[in-house]
């Protein structure tokens, strides 16, 4: 069921002079490759997905989400309205904890955004923000899972996954998903049952020139021309073997993979290098700043990728798990991603890839209005926040959604959705609509059942889309 | 007659008398449930829930009929009953679980309608009569006619016109179908091909130079390579694998945090130990799913039963969860799931919410084995945090392993000792430096604070070496394992998986579809997993044997006799040799469920002797190969591709088993403490030396993170992720194992090994070639590869030439594929 491999006995015959002539080009573009490109299923509004992962769960309550009543409450006890089966480890007593940093209203909507992401700030009329996102687990493993493939447990395909089999690769010469430093889970950009053609490639933006961006791309052997002899050798000994045992859709497979490879390691370095851009560009991002330079070599890779046609391309910014002193720690993770971020939009804007180019910028969960204190004896401004899956909030921009618009409303401790309810399966079937792909039509036959990246549920937010 | 007859129309009469009464009312509820409560309906509701958009969680509200019969949670209304109305209770968004519309409250307005409504007995004016959907009502009988689900027939052997042709009577079903099919078997494969497939199949590793030398591809010679490979360790250190491939097994509690399992190995050295000893299928189905309930001659025997229900535990189980009853009910989903695509090739999972929708598994069947184990105790919570873990249960000793173990904990609290009089020593000494430095010269003051400085960092390590030494002080073994609860019960269904939400209580028991006769009495206080294990374990079972069986097959033919191997359900593949798979399931019962003469049987037959080159005219026939006209070519799998690399260079090194992860460094090892908030977890700082030689399932298996050292391999070569349960691993060419071929370490190590062996050991170029062919591809050098090799080691110089050479046939197709 998860065979990709795909006979190219015409593609063979063609090349049989030389299987180092061959263009990568031609490799991947056979008519039944997985990553052929497919159309749409109705007019899409997006082509293309930059998915922002603030990996721990940035405080919704700090950034976006500000209440009155915590507030007022602030260091006292609050009576929320929580979940009585529900263990609680430092949040027992339940005191608010007041936004640090001010909320202000932003551009032209009013966009309400704390002074902590200045830049994110600068952009409010291009992005619309939802507040009231819901998912299902509150522990980080679970819910990232669930972010990505659409269950907190067992092994299904990404969401990158999932539209890379809905639409192929833009571009044939490149991977159609690519996740820029992800997480340790590899089940977050796997593919799964769907064919292997469809999973993420995880590259790494090189801090040294020992280090490679993509697993196992320096060769080994230091000579390049012995190398390629090397190859050359198991080559003829793979066509032998080929001749002999007659057609073998698996072999063809894997004697074009060893070449795909092969010039992979040509032009992969190529691909992670961003020496070409201008130095303008560069400072945009905050390439080379000391806070941001990591995150901003990552999203300007990012639209790198995504203007050179890769569907997906995710990128991971960590430190956003604040559950101890956070208004000395989350300061530190905005001024890392924020300018970096909010750059992506404003470059992607001025080269006219907004329009159609979906940018999502979640956590996989929130944090709680009520503090946390895991030594119990810390004074409360030394507090942290727990996760918060009931609400949280996302920002997303391009792609067809309203700019300056922001949706949903929390009760009055920023904790239940009251309105503008967006579970994740929501989230990620208007995410499909958007590239023109209904989320209960993408299927995949395994185990004798059809399975969706929303399963049974999900309803595309109409009330965000342009 | 005539009385019934009379009484009908007195009903009849009085039944119009109250209709008339109440109809003047009733025409004005219908105008409120027409002008207030069906616009809302319409606008709120139908979206999700109508014939023509969707029937969400089964319920329909655009008919009387559908609220009445209700969705998965019952009927959505109870008519006067405002409290006991889901539709009530949900549009108040007093359930976190079930809050509609989802979207956002309604208004307190609109939710007073429904009250009005559901208060006055929710009177509805439709009429309108749908067959769309009536409740699928399963019936078992009808559903026991499913192959799959009918009993395992001995059937004999066809007669066949080729005769000469099979070794076994296995071999006569394969030639009958080729036979109907105007089809001839493939020649047999040369000997070279055929050792070095039953020594890849049966042990993952090659046959060495000398057993290729011994073999002369006579009966007697095959007959005593299958013998030996059986044998050996080797055997079970592959088949091991497979099963540990249903399980999820790896060396972690579940995937957050990295929280190291480390008696996980115990499982793993049993289940190899089950292969090693051939230990009868059905006794290793009663042991790990019910061992710590069977009586026991030893202690040794006792340990065994104890550590096998670790299959219960050994799955990606959630121990963070901070609501402990949703948490164990979802891990008594996944142990139901696993016994049900592990044992019986089906999907139950799915029938934890509704019946199934394809099988004939009801809701009812799901929750009668769930009982079970929600009577078994798996978790339990930890002093950290939120964190649970999974139960451990000491492990009886002899009185040999009880001394030994006493004289090492002697020892290691000897060397705790030791250390803590260094470290006192060590404070006493910083703190009497403490006024030296206050009241020192500038020119004394800096060697002063050098030496309190590393003073302090000695102390650290002291308190680090102490602490690890502490936790891992030697103590009684212990396996994760599960055991009966006090108070063992029947489960009510949780409605939708929410275990707040219950229904009725189901007994426990087992599948009707696959049952042939009441279940078995459960035993009062106890949970029931023995009587579970037998019915599983029953030659009448029709699924058991057919599945196991068919896993086997899968393994050497490369294809499943059903190919849909983990899922016999009517969704599934149909056997391509229905009587051959019965056949071989009453045979492996009858020789007492014993896997080793199953796979003897079945790599010593002429089917498994064919060669796996094309044919034209067959493959024009049958393109797939259904009916095996030749052997199915298959790539080795992770730990075939490592464990035959080591072997071929000679550096692969025995282990006995043993724990897997080296939490003997304590640098591996972080938040001991046990009062952390999280729990103790694993950091791979630093392997065993010895651990990049050993076997691959010898190796860590980590379920979130990329592999440690070595065993990175199994990240690129499709291992099964441990977290999933898999009887057939996915097999893709991606360019990331072309890339692990070309530049990997851990390939150019083995390539370099074996060049420098061979240049010690040969002297003579031609010799040199012929050995390096043998020992990597298992058969003698051709001669047109001869002059290829010889023109390719001219190119370079001769060191360097020999390693690319051999590197070049370790990523060789040849290499990595079992032809």
């Amino acid at each position: 069921m998860n065979t990709n491999f795909i006979s190219r006995r015409s593609w063979l015959q063609r090349t049989a002079t030389g299987f180092g002539a061959l263009a990568l080009h031609d490799l991947v573009q056979a008519a039944q490759s997985p990553l052929a490109v497919k159309a749409p299923r109705f007019p899409a509004k997006a082509k293309r997905v930059i998915f922002l992962f603030m990996s721990g769960g940035p405080s919704q309550p700090d950034l976006f989400d500000p209440k009155d009543y915590i507030k007022r409450m602030h260091g006292q006890k609050v009576s929320a309205p929580i979940n009585t089966n529900e263990l609680r480890v430092g949040t027992d007593k339940f005191l608010a904890l007041a936004t640090h940093g001010e909320v202000k209203p932003r551009g032209q909507s009013g966009m309400m955004i704390s002074d902590l992401l200045p830049h994110t700030a600068s952009i409010a009329d291009e992005i619309c923000l939802l507040r009231a996102v819901h998912a299902d687990n509150n522990q980080h493993q679970p819910a990232a899972l669930q972010f990505h493939t659409g269950v907190t447990a067992d092994v299904r395909p990404s969401l990158g996954s999932w539209i890379s089999y809905g639409l192929g690769a833009e571009n044939q010469n490149l991977p159609s998903f690519i996740s820029i430093h992800p997480d340790s889970d590899t089940r977050l950009y796997g593919s799964s049952f769907l064919p292997a053609a469809h999973q993420g490639t995880k590259v790494i933006i090189p801090s040294s020139d020992k280090q490679s961006p993509i697993d196992y791309l320096a060769d080994v052997s230091g000579d390049a021309k012995a190398q390629r002899a090397r190859i050359d050798f198991t080559q003829r000994m793979n066509k032998r073997l080929l001749d002999q045992t007659g057609t073998d859709a698996r072999m063809e497979g894997m004697i074009e993979s060893m070449e795909t490879a092969f010039r992979m390691q040509m032009t992969a370095p190529e691909l992670v290098d961003i020496s070409n851009e201008s130095e303008a560009t560069k400072q945009l991002y905050g390439v080379g700043g000391k806070d941001t330079d990591k995150n901003a070599r990552a999203c300007l890779l990012a639209r790198k990728m995504s203007e050179a046609g890769v569907r997906f391309v995710q990128v991971t910014m960590g430190g956003w798990d604040h559950h101890g002193n956070i208004r000395d720690a989350l300061p530190k993770s905005c001024a890392a991603s924020d300018q970096p971020c909010a750059a992506l939009i404003k470059d992607l804007k001025s080269r006219g890839l907004l329009e159609d180019t979906l940018v999502i910028w979640s956590g996989e969960f929130g944090r709680t209005p009520w503090s946390q204190d895991l030594s119990g004896t810390s004074p409360i401004e030394k507090h942290g926040r727990e996760h918060q899956p009931e609400s949280f909030c996302t920002w997303m921009a391009g792609g067809g959604v309203k700019p300056g618009f922001t949706f949903g409303e929390t009760d009055d401790f920023g904790f239940r959705p009251v309105s503008g309810k967006v579970h994740l399966h929501d989230l990620h079937s208007t995410i499909l609509h958007q590239l023109g792909l209904d989320h209960e039509q993408l299927t995949w036959r395994h185990l004798g059942r059809d399975f969706r990246l929303t399963d049974v549920y999900g309803n595309v937010v109409k009330e965000i889309l342009a | 007659m005539a009385a019934a007859f009379l009484m009908n129309r007195v009903f009849q009469s009085v039944g119009i008398g109250m209709l008339a009464l109440a109809s003047a009312r009733a025409g004005d509820d219908m105008a409120f449930f027409e002008s207030k409560v069906l616009p809302l309906l319409q606008s709120r509701c139908y979206e999700c829930h109508s014939h023509e958009k969707k029937i969400k969680g089964g319920l329909a509200l655009d008919l009387k009929l559908g609220w009445q019969t209700g969705g998965d949670n019952g009927p959505a209304i109870v008519p006067g009953d405002v409290a006991k109305s889901h539709v009530i209770e949900a549009v108040r968004y007093t359930n976190p679980e079930m809050e509609m519309p989802p979207k956002g409250k309604m208004t307190a307005g609109e939710i007073e309608i429904f009250e009005k409504w559901v208060a006055m007995g929710a009177p509805d004016s439709r009429v309108k009569q749908t067959t769309a959907k009536s409740a699928r009502v399963i019936d078992f009988e009808e559903g026991k006619k499913f192959w799959a689900f009918r009993p395992v027939s001995g059937e004999a052997a066809p007669a066949v016109q080729q005769t000469n042709w099979p070794l076994d009577l296995m071999d006569c079903f394969i030639l009958d179908k080729l036979e109907a099919n105007g089809l001839s078997p493939a020649p047999d494969a040369d000997a070279y091909t055929w050792l070095r497939r039953v020594s890849l199949d049966l042990t993952g590793l090659p046959p060495t130079p000398d057993e290729m030398a011994r073999f002369d591809a006579s009966p007697a010679s095959r007959a005593a390579a299958v013998d030996r490979l059986l044998q050996s360790s080797a055997f079970g250190e592959r088949w091991a694998r497979h099963w540990l491939d249903l399980t999820g097994y790896a060396d972690q509690i579940g995937t957050s945090n990295s929280v190291f399992a480390e008696h996980a190995w115990r499982y793993r050295d049993y289940v190899i130990n089950a292969f090693n000893s051939d230990k009868p299928f059905d006794r290793f189905i009663r042991e790990q799913i019910a061992g710590d309930l069977l009586p026991a001659a030893s202690p040794q025997e006792r340990a065994a039963n104890i550590t096998a229900t670790g299959f219960l535990v050994l799955g990606d189980v959630e121990i963070v969860a901070v609501d402990k009853l949703k948490m164990e009910h979802d891990l008594v989903d996944q142990q139901v799931s696993k016994i049900g695509t592990a044992f019986l090739g089906l999907t139950l999972g799915c029938a934890r919410c509704h019946d199934h929708k394809f099988d004939p598994v009801a809701q009812t069947d799901y929750y009668a084995i769930a009982g079970m184990f929600r009577s078994t105790d798996a978790t339990y919570k930890t002093e950290n945090g939120v964190w649970s873990s999974v139960h451990k249960t000491e492990l009886p000793e002899t009185a040999g392993q009880k001394a030994g173990r006493e004289q090492m904990l002697a020892v290691n609290d000897v060397k705790i000792r030791h250390w803590e009089v260094e470290r006192d020593n060590s404070n006493k000494e910083k703190a009497a430096l403490e006024p030296q430095i206050a009241s020192a010269t500038k020119e004394t003051k800096p060697s002063l604070e050098k030496k309190r400085d590393e003073l302090a960092a000695r102390i650290k390590t002291l308190n680090g070496q102490i602490e690890h030494a502490k936790f891992f002080a030697p103590v009684a073994p212990k396996a994760f394992a599960v055991h009966d609860r006090e108070n063992p019960a029947d489960m009510r269904i949780t409605i939708r998986g929410n275990p707040y939400a219950l229904g009725d209580t189901v007994k426990r028991g087992a599948l009707r579809v696959a049952s042939w006769a009441d279940f078995s009495k459960i035993p009062a206080g106890q949970s029931g997993r023995v009587q579970l294990a037998d019915w599983i374990a029953d030659a009448r079972n029709p699924l058991t044997a057919r599945v196991t069986v068919n896993r086997i097959w899968q393994k050497l033919f490369g294809e499943g006799l059903v190919r849909s191997v983990d899922y016999f359900g009517v969704r599934g593949e149909t056997p391509s040799h229905p009587e051959l798979l019965d056949y071989l399931a009453a045979r492996f019962m009858e020789n007492g469920w014993s896997q080793k003469q199953l796979i003897r049987a079945l790599v010593l037959s002429r089917a498994y002797r064919m060669s796996s080159s094309q044919n034209a005219t067959a493959e024009a026939k049958d393109p797939d190969n259904r009916l095996l006209w030749r052997m199915n070519r298959q790539r080795l799998d992770a730990e075939a591709i490592r464990d035959s690399m080591l072997a071929i260079s000679g550096k692969l090194t025995p282990s006995s088993g043993g724990p897997a992860l080296p939490l003997e460094f304590p640098e591996n090892v972080n938040s001991l403490s046990p009062k952390a908030v999280n729990p103790p977890a694993f950091a791979f700082k630093k392997m065993r030396p010895v651990q990049d030689f050993e076997r691959t399932i010898y190796l860590p298996v980590i379920r979130t993170a990329t592999q440690p050292g070595s065993a990175k391999l199994r990240d690129v070569f499709d291992f099964t992720q441990p977290a999933q349960i898999a009887g057939k691993r996915a097999e893709t060419a991606v360019p990331t194992q072309a890339l692990f071929l070309l530049n990997s370490d851990t390939v150019r190590a083995r390539a370099t090994e074996l060049a420098k062996q061979l240049g010690d050991s040969e002297a003579n170029i031609g010799a040199r070639l012929e050995a390096l062919w043998l020992r990597i591809l298992s058969r003698p050098i051709t001669s047109s590869e001869r002059e290829d090799a010889v023109k390719f080691l001219e190119t370079m110089p001769a060191e360097k030439a020999w390693i690319e050479l051999s590197h070049a046939l370790l990523s060789s197709n040849e290499f990595l594929l079992r032809l």
